[in-house]
C-alpha cells in the first residue's frame, strides 16, 4: 500500500500576514490516481498547489515524493521531481508550432543549434504513445482550446511528469471537448500518471475522481474514496452547511401574470430552428442543454447583437424588431456569456462601469454629472453587496464573483422589462453564486421577466420557474421546476430519453 | 511554384520588376541596376538584421540610427587618433561597434526589467544618442579621407559588387541562422509570442531580451561604420531618419509588431521591395517630390493587405472549427 503513494504532504502550514492560509493540511496522492481537490475559493486549494509547485515556500510541514523528503524551492525543483501544472490560463506560445511549444525550454541542440528533425520525431512518438490526435507542425493559435490543452499535457509528459495538476481544465471547454479531456485523463491514469484535479464543476469531479480531498478555511475537511462519494455530503463539507436549506427556500409561483416577451418561430440557419416560447412578468425561464445547442445565439438575437433569419418577437404584446442600439431603451438588460471580454471594462472603476448603461439618466446635454455617477456607484455597490464595498476600485481587480455582481448591478437601477442572462456563474465560488441567485430572484420579484441560459443543472433547478431544454437548435423538452430532476434534464439534453438510459 | 504564389510579397516584387522592366525599356532589368538597388539598401538592410530581433520580441528599437551615428563619430575620432592607419581603422570599428552594443545592452537591461514601452524609451534615447554625437563631433563633420581600409570598405568592389552588399549578405545569413536554427532563435519567437509562457518553460527571458537589443545595437553600429566608410566622414546627423525606413521595411516584410511572428527573409524582402520601388520611380523619371507620397501609400497598402488576409484566415479557421 505504502509503495503506491507518490506524493505525501504532511502537516503543511502557510501563514500570510498572521492569517493561517493553511493549517496542518495533509494531502496524499497515489500512483496512477485522479485525486480531486475541492473547496470554495479561499479554502486554500491554490495555496497548497503553489507550495507543491515551488511558487510559495511552506512555513511548516513535510513533503515526500515516493517516500523521500524533498525540497521545493522553485518551479524548476518541482519540474525536476516530475510535478507539472496545466494552467487555467493556457501558457502556450500561440505563434509557435505544437512541437516547438512542447520542446520549449528543453530544446534538443548541439552547440546551440536546434535538431529540429529529432525534436519532431520525439514529439510524434510521444503523441502516438498516448493516442492523441494532433499534428506536430500545427501552429498553436489555429488549434481549438481542447487541443491546446492536449499540448499543455504533452508538455508536462515530455518532461516525464509523474504528477499533473489540472486547475479548472474544463472551464473553457465545450461538453464534447470535456469528454475528450476525460478520455485523455483516463489514458494517463492507465499509464500510471497521477492527476490532481481542481474544478468547480462538481459533477465531473464525482465522475472522474478516485479520491477527493476537501479543504475548508485552510483546514482538512476530509478525504473521500470513490465508492463513498455522496454529492450532498461533499457539498456540505465544502460549504460547512447543508445545501438543502438554501435550495428549498425557492418559492414556486405559478405565474398568472401577463406575458412580457414572446418569441415565435425564431430561426437562424446553423444555430437554431423554429424556437417559440413566452416569458411572463416575474418569471425566470431557463434555457438549458449542451453548449452549442443554440441557446446563447437566441439570447443574443433577442438583444439585437446578432441577426436572425425568420420569426417574430413581441414585447408586451407589440411586435418588436431587435436592434442593439434601442435594446436598453426598450427595457432589455443583458449579462453576456463571457464577462471578461463582454461584460465589463476592467480599467474603469465600478462606478463608471455601472454608469455605462445609465448615461441617459446621468448626463445632461452630453455632460456627465459626476456627483450622480458616484451616488449611483455607491448605491449599486450596496445593492449587490460588493466586496470590498468601494465603487472606486477597478473592476479588473475584483474577484470573479464581484465582477459579475457589477455586471448585474449596472442593470438593477433601471426599469427593466426583460433581463437576458447567459451563464452567470461560470468560474464563481459557491458563496458568490448564491448571492447572484438572490439578485436574480430579486429581479423576478420586482416583475422583471428573466430569460437565462445555463449549463449548470444545479443552478437551473435553483433559479428556474420553467425550464426549456434545447438540443441541436430546437426545443427538446419543457419542464416546470419542482417536478423535474437532474436526470430528466440530462437525458433530454443528450437525447437519450427514448432509450430511457444515459450513455 | 505554389510556394512562390503563397508569398504575396514575392509575387508583388516580381510583378513590380516586370512592370518596371517594360516601362523603362529594359533599363531596369540590368545587372548593374540590381547591384545599385542592393547597394542602396545595404545600410538599412544591415540595420534590419539587428532591428528584427527586438520587433520579434514584441518590442521595437528606434535607436538603430542613433547607434549608427555614435559608432560613426566614435570610429572617425579613433581613426584620426591613430593617424588613419589600417590598425587604427580596425580599432575604430571595434570601438564604434562596442558603443552600439553598450547602448543596446542598456536598452535590453531597462526593457527586460521595467514595463516601459520600448517605443517610448527608444524614442527618447535616440535623441540622447544624437546629443552625445553632437558632443563628440562638436557639431562638425569629422573627415577621414586617407584611411585606406575604410576607403576600401566604402568604395571597393569585388566582382563588380560593392563591399557593403557583401557585409549585408553576411549579416543576413548569420542572423537568419540564429533565428531559424538555434535555441536562441526559438527563444526569441517564444518570448515574443507569449513571454509568460516562455518564463514558465524555464527560458531566461531577461537574458533573451538583453541579447536581442545588444544584437540590434551591434547591427546599427556596424551599419554606421559602413556609412562613415562610404562618406569618408562622420557627421552629427549621420543616419538620421533611417530608423523609419528600417521599421517600414520590417512592417512591409510582415513581421508582426506584436511580436512572435514573421521572418527575417520577409523583412529583407520588404527592404528590397521599397528599394526597387524607389529605384523604379527614379528610372521612370518621376519627380522626387512625389517619392515619399508614393512610398507611404505603398506601405499603407501592405499593412492593409496583411490585416485583410489575417482576418480572412481567422474567418476560415472559425468555419473549419464549426464543421
Amino acid at each position: 500500500m505504502d509503495r503506491d503513494i507518490l506524493l505525501e504532504m504532511k502537516n503543511i502550514e502557510k501563514i500570510f500576514a498572521h492569517v493561517h492560509a493553511l493549517d496542518c493540511v495533509n494531502f496524499q496522492v497515489r500512483k496512477g490516481e485522479v485525486h480531486a481537490l475541492l473547496g470554495e475559493n479561499g479554502a486554500g486549494k491554490s495555496t497548497l498547489i503553489k507550495i507543491l509547485t515551488g511558487v510559495y515556500p511552506k512555513d511548516g510541514g513535510r513533503i515526500l515524493m515516493e517516500g523521500k523528503e524533498v525540497k521545493l524551492a522553485s518551479r524548476e525543483d518541482a519540474a525536476a521531481l516530475g510535478i507539472s501544472v496545466i494552467f487555467q490560463e493556457l501558457s502556450l506560445v500561440p505563434t509557435l508550432s505544437v512541437y516547438q511549444n512542447i520542446m520549449l525550454g528543453k530544446e534538443l541542440s548541439c552547440f546551440g543549434f536546434i535538431k529540429a528533425k529529432q525534436e519532431k520525431k520525439k514529439i510524434a512518438d510521444l503523441i502516438s504513445y498516448y493516442g492523441f490526435s494532433l499534428g506536430v507542425n500545427e501552429i498553436v493559435e489555429n488549434l481549438s482550446v481542447a487541443q491546446m490543452q492536449m499540448v499543455e499535457i504533452l508538455k508536462a509528459l515530455a518532461c516525464d511528469a509523474k504528477l499533473i495538476i489540472m486547475d479548472e481544465p474544463t472551464a473553457s471547454l465545450s461538453s464534447h471537448e470535456s469528454k475528450l479531456l476525460f478520455k485523455i485523463i483516463n489514458q494517463l491514469r492507465e499509464r500510471g500518471v497521477s492527476i490532481v484535479y481542481i474544478s468547480h464543476r462538481l459533477e465531473e469531479v464525482f465522475h472522474l475522481s478516485d479520491r477527493i480531498t476537501i479543504l475548508r478555511d485552510g483546514k482538512n475537511e476530509g478525504v473521500v474514496e470513490k465508492d463513498q462519494i455522496v454529492p450532498a455530503e461533499i457539498i456540505r463539507m465544502m460549504i460547512g452547511k447543508s445545501v438543502s436549506e438554501a435550495t428549498a427556500s425557492r418559492v414556486l409561483q405559478k405565474s398568472e401574470e401577463k406575458t412580457i416577451l414572446s418569441v415565435q418561430h425564431l430561426s437562424c440557419l446553423g444555430a437554431y430552428e423554429d424556437v417559440s416560447f413566452e416569458v411572463k412578468r416575474g418569471e425566470v425561464l431557463v434555457l438549458t442543454g449542451l453548449v452549442g445547442s443554440g441557446r446563447t445565439e437566441i439570447i443574443r438575437a433577442i438583444y439585437g447583437a446578432d441577426a436572425y433569419d425568420s420569426g417574430k418577437i413581441e414585447l408586451e404584446g407589440k411586435a418588436y424588431q431587435p436592434q442593439i442600439k434601442k435594446a436598453v431603451a426598450a427595457g432589455f438588460g443583458l449579462i453576456p456569456e463571457d464577462r471578461r471580454t463582454q461584460g465589463f471594462s476592467p480599467l474603469l472603476s465600478v462606478s463608471k462601469n455601472v454608469a455605462l448603461t445609465n448615461y441617459d439618466k446621468l448626463s445632461q446635454k452630453g455632460f456627465v454629472n459626476k456627483a450622480d455617477e458616484d451616488r449611483l456607484g455607491h448605491h449599486v455597490a450596496e445593492l449587490v453587496d460588493l466586496r470590498p464595498p468601494n465603487p472606486n476600485v477597478f473592476v479588473g481587480n475584483l474577484s470573479g464573483g464581484n465582477q459579475q455582481k457589477v455586471v448585474l448591478g449596472k442593470w438593477l437601477t433601471r426599469n427593466l422589462k426583460v433581463m437576458l442572462i447567459d451563464e452567470p456563474t461560470v468560474g464563481i465560488d459557491i458563496g458568490a453564486k448564491n448571492e447572484i441567485y438572490e439578485l436574480i430572484e430579486g429581479l423576478s420579484q420586482n416583475g422583471v421577466a428573466v430569460l437565462m441560459v445555463s449549463s449548470d443543472i444545479a443552478e437551473v433547478l435553483r433559479v428556474a420557474h420553467r425550464i426549456l431544454v434545447m438540443r441541436e437548435g430546437k426545443i427538446a423538452k419543457e419542464f416546470d421546476a419542482g417536478i423535474v430532476t437532474q436526470e430528466d434534464i440530462l437525458m433530454a439534453s443528450s437525447g437519450f430519453e427514448a432509450e430511457g438510459e444515459e450513455e | 511554384m505554389k510556394k512562390i504564389c503563397s508569398n504575396s510579397r514575392l509575387v508583388v516584387l516580381i510583378l513590380m520588376c516586370i512592370v518596371l522592366t517594360a516601362a523603362t525599356g529594359g533599363k531596369f532589368f540590368t545587372y548593374s541596376n540590381f547591384v545599385s538597388i542592393m547597394y542602396s539598401i545595404s545600410l538599412t538592410g544591415i540595420m534590419i538584421c539587428g532591428a528584427a530581433f527586438p520587433v520579434l520580441l514584441g518590442g521595437i528599437d528606434r535607436t538603430v540610427s542613433g547607434n549608427a551615428a555614435v559608432c560613426g563619430a566614435m570610429a572617425a575620432t579613433v581613426a584620426l587618433h591613430f593617424n588613419q592607419t589600417n590598425m587604427g581603422a580596425v580599432l575604430a570599428l571595434l570601438c564604434g561597434v562596442a558603443c552600439g552594443m553598450l547602448s543596446g545592452f542598456f536598452h535590453g537591461i531597462v526593457l527586460s526589467r521595467f514595463a516601459i514601452p520600448a517605443f517610448l524609451l527608444t524614442l527618447a534615447t535616440n535623441e540622447v544618442l544624437y546629443g552625445i554625437v553632437q558632443f563628440i563631433t562638436g557639431n562638425q563633420l569629422i573627415n577621414v579621407l586617407n584611411c585606406e581600409l575604410m576607403n576600401q570598405i566604402g568604395q571597393a568592389r569585388f566582382w563588380g559588387i560593392p563591399i557593403p552588399v557583401y557585409i549585408l549578405l553576411i549579416c543576413f545569413v548569420v542572423c537568419y541562422v540564429i533565428l531559424n536554427h538555434t535555441v536562441y532563435g526559438r527563444q526569441i519567437y517564444a518570448v515574443g509570442g507569449n513571454r509568460e509562457a516562455a518564463e514558465l518553460s524555464g527560458i531566461p527571458t531577461r537574458r533573451v531580451i538583453i541579447l536581442a537589443y545588444t544584437i540590434s545595437g551591434f547591427m546599427g553600429a556596424l551599419s554606421g561604420f559602413v556609412l562613415s566608410c562610404m562618406n569618408r566622414q562622420a557627421s552629427a546627423a549621420q543616419a538620421q531618419g533611417y530608423e523609419n525606413d528600417v521599421l517600414a521595411a520590417i512592417v512591409v516584410g510582415g513581421i508582426s509588431l506584436r511580436g512572435g511572428a514573421g521572418t527575417l527573409q520577409g523583412a529583407m524582402l520588404g527592404a528590397i521591395l521599397i528599394g526597387v520601388l524607389t529605384n523604379g520611380l527614379r528610372l521612370l523619371g518621376i519627380d522626387s517630390i512625389y517619392h515619399n507620397l508614393i512610398k507611404g501609400v505603398i506601405i499603407l497598402a501592405a499593412i492593409a493587405w496583411d490585416m485583410l488576409s489575417a482576418a480572412r484566415k481567422s474567418g476560415m479557421a472559425k468555419i473549419a472549427l464549426e464543421k
